[in-house]
């Protein structure tokens, strides 16, 4: 069972690797059939990953979202069809280039650990809030990447048009209006999804705190929430009072994702993304 | 039989010899009829467009330099053109060339502008004249169907039409660019130049929602208003106003600049900051340089607005030669075609022959063979068919797939005296 998990997830990987080097070379060109097939690989990486999960969740019998590649795996299926989804809706192919190649890297660098996690069982979540509170996140993020690569795409497309630059995939993104309009919609959702997966956390905590420690909400990973959830408020409140528009909203999204990644994996590598950090457990 | 194209275009004659011979769309019909009635047996497409008229001809038994001429007379008597004048103007293609011709044509590939959409709706025009006047037919009319399905599939598989072919577009291109939508947005017009009108109408084709001109002369500005269905404004009221504009046209005759940075700057703090496309097509400029400076302000002069032309034509141009190869194929199936069409007289020719031979060989079996019933006799009749078939049956395929490889009068002799067929 393991070997067949394997497979997938590395079919998986491979998927979203080729899709992204498809995105790269369409979009120096401004291929359209190059694009579609990009996005087409992700959807196939994508159901690849979907497998991957089922198969460990029917093996061990517990939902697989505790482990490094269960939480790669939703976050890019998720990422995938958020990203599927804004390029339908907008007819922009040019937005593909922005979305797959930062998928895959993460999956190339995940590959590389996928041996260990993948033959472990995955955390035990207990109870419904604790299982919605983590699958809320893994949306919410999604959410936030996908906005975060839509406002690198605006200020591309800014950068372009202020250079006169109108070669290869300028054809192929939408208008910078559009792009915004795009960038405020996955805000507003994102922002709301934050906020609740906070609180279902906060009623997991409330309730099932034997794991946890007193200080529990002051450890750097609910604090990261907390930061990530005041950034899509800011971002939103400030868009919707027209104080903070076009580029400047999105340097505010691509630069804020980008630090919270940055403090996340920081967590991640030095093994402190825990929520009892301050008492050391687990 | 062959298929003949004989014309004129942009590259091979001026404007006033193509002025001359252009067939008018009332009386094309007429000259087809006229045209055809020169042939023994034919089909004829007269295409006119502004930059070429060219006649397509099908004609069986005539060889194709006996075809260019007679429609080069005929082109001369109808337009009193001198014949010498036309010929050294004329081109002539043949056959696979003549189709080859015809698909870069539809496909926009010959075309002054290459890419631009007009000329495939030209050759549908011309198509249907000629079947509605009855002087199409069977091989004109596959050639250019498959024109049509060519032009399409360089349409879906190349990006050649793509990317404006001129100022005004282009204008509209990256305004559409930076706005989703036009029809919710202003655009004001500094100044009454013939360049800047021009982009205000590709402005209004594009759906424009409004339009606020602005002239030193308030009277001009208010025929121009007029003209384009806006609000003329005062020109000392042009910088209080400047915020209302989303798109700003700029075409006047000042020597120095109109609007400066801190109008702009004004005019976004009015505006919360939502982008404005300014495109100054003024020599000299009306727009400070300064003003692209300015985050949400994309400004174009009209160096700029000719650099990204110059690239779509560049552009297009590549996609030109990757959609000529693409034609290549297209082309080879309609010669295979044009081939095997050739070689269907001879090949009725030998099935009616050995359909004699076996009915004679039957009568006298069946004479001999007076004893058969009914049922015997239908059953041998059945039989020297089936024999016949049989026979035939591979060298016709055999014959249908030298003919691409070999010269067709050839195999066709060698296929006539296989079956000792002397007609043909």
């Amino acid at each position: 069972m393991t070997g067949a998990i394997g497979t997938f997830f590395l079919a998986g990987c491979a998927a979203y690797v080729l899709g992204a080097v498809l995105a790269l070379l369409g979009a120096r060109r401004g291929v359209r059939p190059l694009l579609h097939a990009a996005l087409g690989l992700a959807g196939a990486g994508a159901a690849l990953f979907a497998v991957v999960l089922l198969l460990r969740w029917t093996h061990w019998g517990l939902l697989p979202l505790s482990t490094v590649v269960d939480a790669l795996c939703l976050f890019t299926i998720l990422s995938t069809a958020i990203a599927a989804a804004t390029v339908a809706t907008n007819r922009a192919p040019g937005l593909v280039p922005f979305y797959l190649p930062p998928l895959g890297v993460v999956c190339v660098a995940t590959a590389a650990l996928a041996r260990d996690y993948l033959a472990a069982a995955p955390r035990e979540l207990r109870g419904a809030p604790l299982a919605a509170h983590v699958g809320l996140a893994f949306l919410a993020y999604a959410l936030f990447y996908i906005a975060s690569a839509t406002s690198l795409a605006y200020v591309f497309q800014n950068r372009r048009l202020k250079a006169h630059n109108t070669r290869g995939i300028f054809r192929e993104l939408p208008s910078l209006e559009r792009l915004d309009t795009t960038l405020v919609r996955l805000i507003a959702l994102g922002y709301p999804l934050f906020a609740v997966t906070l609180g279902v956390g906060l009623i997991w905590a409330w309730f099932d705190h034997q794991l946890l420690t007193p200080q529990w909400w002051f450890a750097p990973k609910v604090m990261l929430s907390v930061v990530s959830l005041t950034i899509c408020a800011v971002a939103f409140h400030l868009r919707h009072s027209n104080r903070l528009l076009g580029v400047r909203l999105a340097w505010f999204v691509f630069v804020g994702f980008l630090v919270l990644l940055f403090v996340d994996l920081m967590l991640v590598l030095t093994d402190l993304n825990t929520h009892n950090f301050w008492e050391g457990g687990v | 039989m062959s298929v003949v194209v004989t014309g004129l275009n942009h590259r091979t004659s001026p404007l006033a010899l193509r002025e001359k011979v252009a067939f008018s769309p009332e009386e094309t019909p007429r000259a087809l009829r006229e045209l055809r009635g020169r042939f023994a047996e034919a089909g004829v497409v007269i295409l006119t467009t502004c930059n070429r008229v060219e006649v397509y001809v099908h004609a069986g038994g005539i060889a194709p330099d006996d075809v260019a001429g007679t429609v080069r007379r005929f082109l001369s008597e109808w337009r009193q053109v001198d014949e010498g004048t036309l010929a050294e103007s004329l081109y002539t293609h043949v056959d696979a060339e003549a189709a080859r011709h015809l698909f870069r044509v539809a496909s926009s590939i010959d075309s002054l502008v290459v890419g631009e959409p007009q000329i495939l709706g030209q050759v549908r025009d011309a198509y249907n004249s000629a079947k509605s006047a009855g002087t199409s037919d069977k091989v004109i009319h596959a050639l250019f169907q498959r024109a049509f399905s060519v032009a399409k599939t360089i349409r879906s598989k190349t990006t050649l039409g793509t990317g404006e072919a001129s100022i005004g577009s282009v204008a509209v291109r990256l305004a559409q660019s930076i706005f989703q939508d036009l029809s919710g947005k202003t655009a004001l017009v500094v100044g009454s130049g013939e360049m800047g009108k021009l982009t205000l109408k590709h402005l209004l084709s594009a759906g424009i929602g409004s339009i606020l001109v602005v002239n030193r002369g308030h009277d001009r500005a208010r025929d121009l208003a007029a003209e384009f269905g806006g609000d003329a404004l005062p020109w000392e009221e042009m910088p209080d106003n400047l915020h209302r504009a989303d798109i700003v046209v700029t075409s006047t005759a000042a020597r120095e600049p109109v609007l400066l940075e801190e109008h702009f700057k004004a005019a976004l703090e009015r505006r919360d900051n939502r982008p404005v496309f300014v495109i100054d097509i003024a020599v000299p400029r009306d727009v400070d340089p300064a003003v692209s400076e300015l985050d949400d302000v994309y400004l174009y002069n009209i160096d700029d607005l000719e650099r990204v032309l110059g690239d779509n034509i560049e552009a297009r141009r590549q996609e030109a030669a990757r959609a000529a190869s693409l034609i290549d194929s297209k082309v080879r199936g309609f010669a295979r075609w044009l081939l095997g069409l050739q070689a269907e007289p001879s090949i009725v020719g030998i099935s009616e022959e050995l359909e004699a031979v076996r009915a004679r060989e039957l009568a006298k079996t069946l004479d001999a063979l007076p004893c058969l019933t009914e049922a015997q006799r239908a059953e041998v009749d059945d039989m020297s068919r089936r024999i016949v078939r049989s026979i035939l049956s591979n060298p016709m395929t055999e014959v249908k797939q030298e003919l691409v490889h070999h010269d067709p009068q050839t195999v066709l002799h060698l296929f006539r005296r296989f079956f000792g067929i002397e007609r043909m």
